[in-house]
């Protein structure tokens, strides 16, 4: 039987970062586990670029300023020592970072090239022309063939061992084989990334963020946090959902209606189209229903417009952005606006980190970082930049924790993970043996049009009540599904069977935040509470799952310098 | 209504056959929207990966019609032009062990990948609590290739990799190695330099299908070169002995390929050791090796140099329309070519 003492699941920016910083670490028998090959990881979407506070571009910038800034952005949601944490470490990262070799763009002083980004006092967004998660990607990937990192790659994650309340190990399906396999591990680090396929074809995340780790953890009796916080970034692709990064914006992009307005003069006077996702977003939608946007329905759009930026600099500054817009909707931005619409980017919620110094869970043993999990730091809207800095900083963090922590701990008994094993063997063969249901693509579409028209940019009551019916009948018939190959290799057909049990079960997670959270808050908005009230809900949403019923509770936000107030840009 | 049939290369992991789709044609889609329709609406059981969508993660490279390409950002209307017709034959990437139907294996690629140590070596001025400096022009020189998404595009189309794969190395993987030897902040090019030569780089073909093939614009073949050239400069060829240089010339001599190698050789000795100035001269021929530098004195009878270019360019040029001939027959749709299974 494979064992480790620490098994980090996921290779993103975050699941590399803590399996490079565990391996680091002399004796310990660290594995890196990943359902895609390492460079495919989310991180590689990532375009525009990651806060710190290096004050290359703006000598006046302080971590109290990027702190606020964070803080402000999570419209008070986020717990302000971990913000605080956060932002005094992100300097050093970067750095380090740098160190290893990630290829930033330079000032003329040689030092890491700035930019402004939307919600941010300063320009402190490090970037690399526009393809910074890519870069990172690359070269922590590099740093783990540098250091003969071990890595589990097309290994899937099915579920966590958990006895005598903690982790023992996981249960993982080996695709390339399809062999279903126990693996011991004193500490596991979840590092799996979002949900954002929830909403299919209106996100901008790649085919695998299908919200596994935030899954496993539920089943393993984890509790999720604040799941009702979604991002919907303002310009995904009209046509399809990918993403037309920030930059475009944070470089000086106009945002028009079919009057040709700037209409963001509207919403925020002073930021205009650099005010927050979340706001932003919110006055496409609106622009949109108040029929000043292109086309109809969930063809409806508005336009992004670059063209006075010019040539030259859309060319240096914006060329994949200009690559992207040519090849998936056939517009050079330099001649024409783009099309665009808000599309799912990005999960503030995850699972529930009760200690943001170690990544630590409730569960001993179990540690989660990056977008699956939740500290709270991007509070009820996140930061553009502030991902790919929470990634490579927590992951460091995580693998640290339990490094330390498998140091103390054995392995747990091997009875309870081959038990689970044979379950999902079972499973396996009785699943692919199915021939008359339900498609697996048909209740995903279900899923995605229920919670876009339902639990998207706009909520309320009524609709939300709605999506929970919808998505209960779909976890019913999800247990009829047709996976449609009953072969064990690389049976891509059941991998994304069991992604989406994932995607409904956090789905679920998140309708049942949303319908109860009874205040507009960051991204959340409800049409039928269009206020914060910090009186009732300056606190954080605690699911979790026990059997098939949900529970529901809350817990307050940590508060240190800043009192809440109106959030203006 | 217009269909448009897919001859989709199948594998189950023993054996290996070609299975027919048809769908309706949809204007304005890619060949990742087929691959994903096929397998919604025809058969679950057709297996590819993809993640992005977007060009940027790297797993959707497939062959249509025997030319390697993401199939994600590959217009299918422009296929459907290209060729002619309104059937396409997707298939593996070749030079990857296949796992099953489009599915090939990375994990060995990643050894591989690894002996050239792609990673940055810093300067010892540099630290990790401090990061490095690097000027904005020194940036420039390592920004091209750090779009590398290693999708294999280059590595399934290279000439020389089908032909022998043990003393060669993927396309991308000199291309990762010139990363880190043009990067300002790194100490040890040399180490990736020697390592280069030592894994093939003087046994390139030129054939450009790297080139031609790279979804982001990257040179690999320009990269072999210029590890060769950097190799030359940094003294590895005296240096780590006349060996390198002697099968280097061998080469030249066996293949007729040249040498941009040379451009950086400045010193009379070794011009006068190639012996033979005919091979020099088509290096010349093609542009690729600037006499300039190979006769470091001026050159008095320019033109006379330049004449027997001229002669050696036309007698090159029979063999370049025999080469282009092939190379036709290679890409052509309806000629289809006997696959291999596994390897
Ligand atoms: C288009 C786009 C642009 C973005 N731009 C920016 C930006 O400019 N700045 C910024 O700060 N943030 C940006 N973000 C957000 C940021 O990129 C992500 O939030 C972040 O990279 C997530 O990293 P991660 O390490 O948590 O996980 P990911 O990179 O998502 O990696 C998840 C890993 O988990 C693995 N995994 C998942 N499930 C399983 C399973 N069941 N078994 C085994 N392995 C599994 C996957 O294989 C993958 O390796 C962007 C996101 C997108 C989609
Ligand atoms: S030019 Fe060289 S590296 Fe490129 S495909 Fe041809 S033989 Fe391979
Ligand atoms: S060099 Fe180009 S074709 Fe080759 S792996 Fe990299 S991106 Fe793909
Ligand atoms: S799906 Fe990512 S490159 Fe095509």
């Amino acid at each position: 039987m494979l064992k480790f003492d620490i098994l980090v699941i996921g290779s993103g920016g975050s699941g590399m970062q803590a399996a490079l910083v565990a391996s680091s670490q002399q004796g310990l028998n660290v594995a890196l586990m990943s359902k895609v090959f390492p460079t495919r990881s989310a991180t590689c979407c990532a375009q525009g670029g990651t806060n710190a506070v290096l004050k290359n571009a703006d000598p006046t910038d302080t971590i109290e300023k990027h702190t606020f800034d964070t803080v402000k952005g999570s419209d008070f949601l986020g717990d302000q020592d971990a913000i605080e944490f956060f932002c005094e470490h992100m300097p050093e990262t970067i750095r380090e970072l740098d160190y290893y070799g990630v290829p930033f763009s330079r000032l003329e002083s040689g030092t890491i090239a700035q930019r402004p980004f939307g919600g941010q006092s300063a320009p402190r967004t490090c970037y690399s022309s526009d393809k910074v998660g890519s870069v990172i990607l690359h070269t922590l990937y590099e740093q783990c063939l540098k250091n003969g990192v071990n890595v589990l790659v097309e290994w899937l994650l099915l579920d966590l061992v958990v006895e005598n309340d903690r982790v023992t190990g996981v249960v993982a399906m080996d695709m390339k084989t399809g062999e279903i396999q126990p693996i011991m591990a004193k500490t596991v680090v979840l590092a799996t990334g979002g949900a954002g396929r929830m909403y299919w074809l209106r996100t901008t995340n790649p085919f695998a963020s299908t919200g596994d780790g935030m899954a496993a953890a539920l089943r393993a009796g984890v509790a999720l946090k604040d799941p009702e916080f979604v991002q919907f970034h303002p310009t995904g692709l009209a046509g399809t959902g990918i993403l037309m990064s920030e930059a475009c914006r944070g470089e000086g992009g106009y945002l028009l209606n079919n009057q040709g307005e700037r209409f963001m003069k509207r919403y925020a006077p002073e930021k205009l189209e650099l005010a927050t996702r979340d706001l932003v977003s919110q006055a496409i939608e609106i622009e949109i229903k108040e029929g000043r946007g292109f086309g109809e329905g969930m063809q409806a759009y508005v336009q992004l417009d670059l063209r006075h930026l010019g040539r030259e600099k859309i060319l240096e500054r914006l060329p994949q952005i200009r690559d992207l817009a040519i090849t998936f909707e056939g517009i050079d931005p330099i001649d024409q606006p783009i099309p665009i619409r808000p599309s799912c980017h990005y999960s503030m919620g995850g699972i529930d980190v009760t200690d943001y110094r170690t990544c630590g869970t409730d569960l001993k043993g179990l540690y989660a970082t990056g977008e699956c999990a939740c500290l709270s730091i991007h509070g009820a809207n996140r930061l553009g930049g502030n991902s790919t800095a929470d990634v490579v900083l927590f992951g460091k963090v995580a693998g640290k924790a339990a490094a330390e922590a498998a140091k103390t701990l054995d392995f747990g008994s091997e009875q309870k993970v081959n038990e689970l094993v044979r379950q999902w063997e079972n499973s396996f063969s009785s699943t692919v043996a199915r021939t008359d249901g339900p498609s697996v693509a048909s209740i995903r579409d279900r899923l995605s049009e229920t919670m876009w028209y339902n639990v998207g940019v706009f909520r309320k009551e009524s609709e939300m009540k709605k999506a929970t019916q919808i998505i209960d009948e779909l976890i019913a018939e999800y247990k009829k599904c047709v996976v449609g190959d009953p072969s064990k290799i690389y049976n891509t057909a059941f991998v994304q069977y069991t992604e989406l049990g994932n995607l409904l079960l956090v789905a679920k997670a998140v309708v049942m935040g949303a319908l109860n959270r009874k205040e507009s808050r960051g991204s959340h908005k409800r049409e039928d509470y269009m206020n914060r009230d910090d009186e009732n809900f300056l606190k954080h949403t605690i699911i979790s799952k026990q059997g098939s019923q949900y529970k529901l509770s809350y817990r307050p936000v940590v508060v240190t310098k800043y009192q809440p107030v109106e959030r203006k840009y | 209504m217009r269909k448009i049939t897919f001859k989709i290369q199948r594998f189950d992991g023993q054996e290996s056959w070609i299975q027919e789709y048809t769908l309706d044609h949809q204007p304005g889609k890619t060949i990742l929207w087929a691959l994903i329709q096929i397998k919604e609406t025809l058969d679950p059981s057709l297996n590819f990966t993809a993640s992005c969508r977007h060009a940027i993660c790297g797993a959707c490279a497939v062959r249509v019609n025997g030319q390697a390409t993401l199939a994600c950002e590959t217009p299918l209307d422009k296929m459907l032009k290209r060729w002619e017709s309104d059937t396409l034959i997707l298939e593996p990437l070749q030079n990857f062990k296949l796992i099953r139907d489009l599915v090939v294996d990375w994990e060995p690629k990643a050894e591989r990948l690894a002996e050239l140590k792609p990673w940055l070596m810093p300067k010892d001025e540099f630290n990790k609590e401090s990061g490095c400096r690097q000027s904005p022009e020194d940036f420039k020189k390592i920004n091209k290739n750090s779009d590398c998404i290693l999708c294999g595009c280059c590595a399934s189309e290279c000439n020389k990799l089908s032909g022998n794969n043990s003393d060669f190395l993927e396309p991308f993987v000199f291309t990762k190695a010139q990363r880190f030897v043009a990067d300002s902040r790194d100490k040890n090019p040399v180490e990736r330099l020697s390592a280069a030569i030592n894994h093939g780089a003087w046994k390139c073909q030129h054939c450009q299908e790297c080139v031609t093939k790279c979804p982001k614009g990257l040179s690999p073949a320009e990269d072999i070169s210029n590890l060769r050239q950097e190799a030359i400069a940094k003294g590895l060829v005296e240096h780590s002995g006349v060996r390198h240089a002697k099968a280097f010339l061998d080469d030249i001599q066996k293949t007729g390929r040249l040498n941009e190698g040379m451009m950086a050789v400045k010193t009379d000795g070794l011009v006068k050791s190639i012996g033979n100035i005919p091979f020099a001269l088509r290096l010349m021929s093609k542009g690729k090796l600037n006499p300039a530098h190979m006769f470091p004195k001026p050159i008095k009878e320019v033109a006379e140099v330049r004449a027997i270019i001229l002669a050696v360019k036309e007698s090159e040029k029979a063999r370049n329309i025999a080469n282009a001939k092939r190379s036709e027959a290679h890409t052509n749709p309806d000629i289809q070519r006997p696959k291999e299974a596994a390897k």
